[in-house]
């Protein structure tokens, strides 16, 4: 029931990624009922089985993590030594993949603070698994700054807290203000997701066949009642919300470069790093959906939600922001140059044609030359040219922490105090590793939290539309 | 002479046992047609409920506008200035301290610290505000006992008065939700 008259159904391989006369463009294919937006997202979740090929994946992921979370074990009991970290490299592979994670966490509330402030109706389909990745691969990035303390059982030596010694945290320290920059991230990006998944927990827990199901899902959706007056409040809260997480989003990624840019190492010195660090993030962000998106609309058969359009317009973003990388790369190459700087230029000398030249080189062409693809719209609408390349933007985003930390930090000004650094086994192992806890909280939440926003995506059909009648007298 | 005052629902028994009643309407148009109509026949009591936020709704059902940005607003003000005097008391006060020959109290520096607090106040109040504004949570609510009201999160488009409010009558209200063009109106126990 309730098919309102001027519903729009079109076939579920319908192409809407081109101009139509049907304003505004679809966004779902297929009959766009609201029955039907429940039920392709609520039967993944009440299916007594997952798909089949979900079980290796979670096998190789919680494998992979197991390994993380033994590798830490290890490293923990026996110090970090077991890192290829030396003297002058002591940041090494843990703060390039912590690096690396807080930047692919940007893309999921820039998705859904930023294209919301901006009317973005299509945000609607991919919002709510890219705030996922978003909470995900903070966890994964949490995780390495944590152990790279190396005690991390004084971790909590960064808080102001009164202790026996009198003293306080160095707020002048850009390390301080990376641990709270990350905190209020996480902070931020768990209660947005959380807050924006209520009324779709509802829906699950009126579906709830179980007395199990019926309480968890009852507990979690707070007894929300779709009530007018509460719609209202909550509109309002995320719209207010999504304003300090546009702020937020731009935010943290500065605030990480400043662990860099603050200090005086040629090649960290350098203003454009909160631009660079941020657009970057962004990057890496779209990138992961770009991947990620092709292959979670396939398995769990959501292409009539997370239409064409959608990748169409992710791949669109994340042309953009690589073209904006690729210019920041020359403009870093030209200004090390023009700034006669021996030491300046030296340092990207180093990047492109020393020890680590095959990091420079994949940075310069993953991130600023292979997605010029997407110029081209055949290439932004096939899974098998646009997944791939969000996956070697990530390859190239890691390879650009990877020479910015490494590349510079074992070259600085006296090359006596050179070094090179060699990653181990528990390196590669604990990066391997950091995957598999991505994915592994990645599959759990495409299994048993609605992976699309029914509620967003009902609220954009065109049967949602109305007209507001005319009340003689009243204002509304 | 004695006065006896009598509560008006107590007089009613069925009217005392009664939360209200649910109209079920066809489509969110419909829905907002109806809203209009009882907010002009005087209605106080009453609320619409959706599976998702209607636009336009609240204006003609008259939802006074939240004050939660203030709220929030004053949240992430004050987080930002404790954020700062945290900063001034450790490091300029509490044990002065030079780090790096910078002075004792620099705004410059502080600059992450209050933001970050800024925004860190601000969403935790407004996720709060939610909570506190809308009455939540509450795992019990008389509509939960309506079979159809199930449908309120996937497809139902609801309208319910309550026994409350003074223009309320079990049998004039459902005749007035059923001339409104309801599909379905049910009488709902407390």
């Amino acid at each position: 029931m309730t098919l309102a008259v001027n519903e729009v159904s079109v076939p579920v391989d319908f192409d809407n990624t081109g101009e139509t006369d049907m304003k505004p463009p679809v966004l779902m294919t297929g009959e766009a009922s609201y029955k039907r937006v429940t039920s392709l997202v609520s039967r993944i979740i009440e299916a007594p089985r997952a798909p089949a090929i979900w079980y290796p994946c979670f096998f190789l992921s919680a494998s992979l993590a197991g390994l993380l979370f033994a590798l830490i074990g290890y490293e923990v009991f026996t110090g970090v030594g077991v890192w290829g970290n030396n003297s002058p490299q002591g940041w090494g592979f843990p703060i390039v993949n912590f690096v690396f994670w807080v930047g692919i966490a940007h893309a999921g509330t820039l998705i859904s603070a930023i294209l919301l402030l901006f009317r973005q109706k299509w945000r609607t389909g991919i919002n709510r698994f890219a705030e996922a990745t978003t909470v995900f691969a903070v966890i994964c990035a949490g995780v390495f700054p944590a152990i790279h303390v190396g005690r991390p059982w004084l971790a909590y030596w960064l808080a102001p807290y009164p202790n026996i010694m009198g003293d306080w945290p160095n707020f002048y320290s850009p390390l301080l203000w990376d641990a709270i920059a990350v905190g209020t991230y996480t902070t931020v990006s768990v209660l947005f997701w959380y807050l924006g998944m209520v009324p779709d927990l509802a829906t699950l827990r009126d579906r709830a066949t179980t007395r199990l199901r019926h309480t968890v899902f009852g507990i979690l959706a707070m007894g929300w009642r779709g009530s007018a007056k509460h719609w209202k409040i909550y509109d309002r809260a995320l719209l207010v919300i999504a304003g300090l997480a546009t702020c937020l989003v731009l935010g943290v990624s500065s605030t990480v470069s400043t662990d860099f840019a603050v200090s005086l190492i040629p090649g960290w010195h350098e203003t454009i790093f909160p631009p660079l660090f941020t657009v970057g993030a962004i990057f890496s962000g779209f990138a992961t959906i770009m991947f990620l998106a092709y292959p979670v609309r396939a398995i769990f058969g959501l292409k009539s939600l997370i239409t064409d359009r959608h990748l169409d317009n992710i791949a669109k973003i994340t042309l953009f922001f690589a073209s904006i990388m690729l210019y920041i790369y020359l403009i870093e190459f030209f200004i090390a140059y023009y700034s006669g700087n021996p030491y300046e230029r030296y340092v990207y000398m180093n990047w492109m044609f020393g020890p680590y030249w095959w990091a420079g080189w994949a940075m310069l062409f993953f991130n600023g030359v292979l997605p010029q693809v997407l110029w081209f719209k055949y290439a932004r609408t096939k899974w098998w040219i646009a997944a791939p390349i969000g996956l070697f933007c990530l390859t190239g985003m890691w390879c650009e922490r990877f020479t910015i930390i490494i590349g510079s930090m074992t070259h600085d000004f006296l090359p006596s105090a050179w070094h090179h650094f060699v990653p181990t086994w528990v390196d590669y192992g604990m990066l391997a590793g950091s995957f598999g806890l991505f994915f592994t909280l990645f599959l759990l939440f495409c299994r048993f939290v609605p992976v699309v926003a029914m509620y967003e995506v009902k609220s954009i059909l065109p049967q949602s539309h109305v007209h507001l009648p005319k009340m003689a007298g009243v204002k509304i | 002479m004695t006065t006896i005052y009598t509560n008006p629902s107590s007089a009613h028994p069925d009217k005392a046992k009664l939360f209200g009643v649910l109209a079920e309407f066809a489509s969110p148009q419909a829905l907002v047609d109806a809203a209009a109509d009882i907010r002009k026949a005087g209605y106080r009591r009453w609320d619409c409920y959706t599976p998702f936020p209607i636009h336009g709704l609240d204006r003609v059902m008259a939802i006074p506008k939240s004050i939660l940005p203030m709220v929030v607003g004053g949240a992430a003000a004050s987080g930002a200035l404790g954020a700062l005097a945290l900063a001034w008391f450790c490091n300029a006060y509490d044990y002065p301290m030079i780090f790096s020959g910078k002075p004792y109290w620099g705004l410059p520096a502080h600059t992450v610290v209050g933001f970050m607090a800024l925004i860190l106040s601000g969403v935790v109040t407004a996720f709060m505000c939610v909570w506190v504004f809308c009455g939540l949570p509450r795992f019990h609510h008389p509509l939960f006992e309506m079979p159809q009201f199930r449908r309120v999160t996937d497809d139902g488009f609801f309208l319910a008065i309550e026994a409350t409010d003074p223009c309320f009558s079990p049998v004039n209200t459902a005749e007035l939700l059923k001339g409104l063009g309801a599909v379905d109106v049910e009488l709902v126990k407390d």
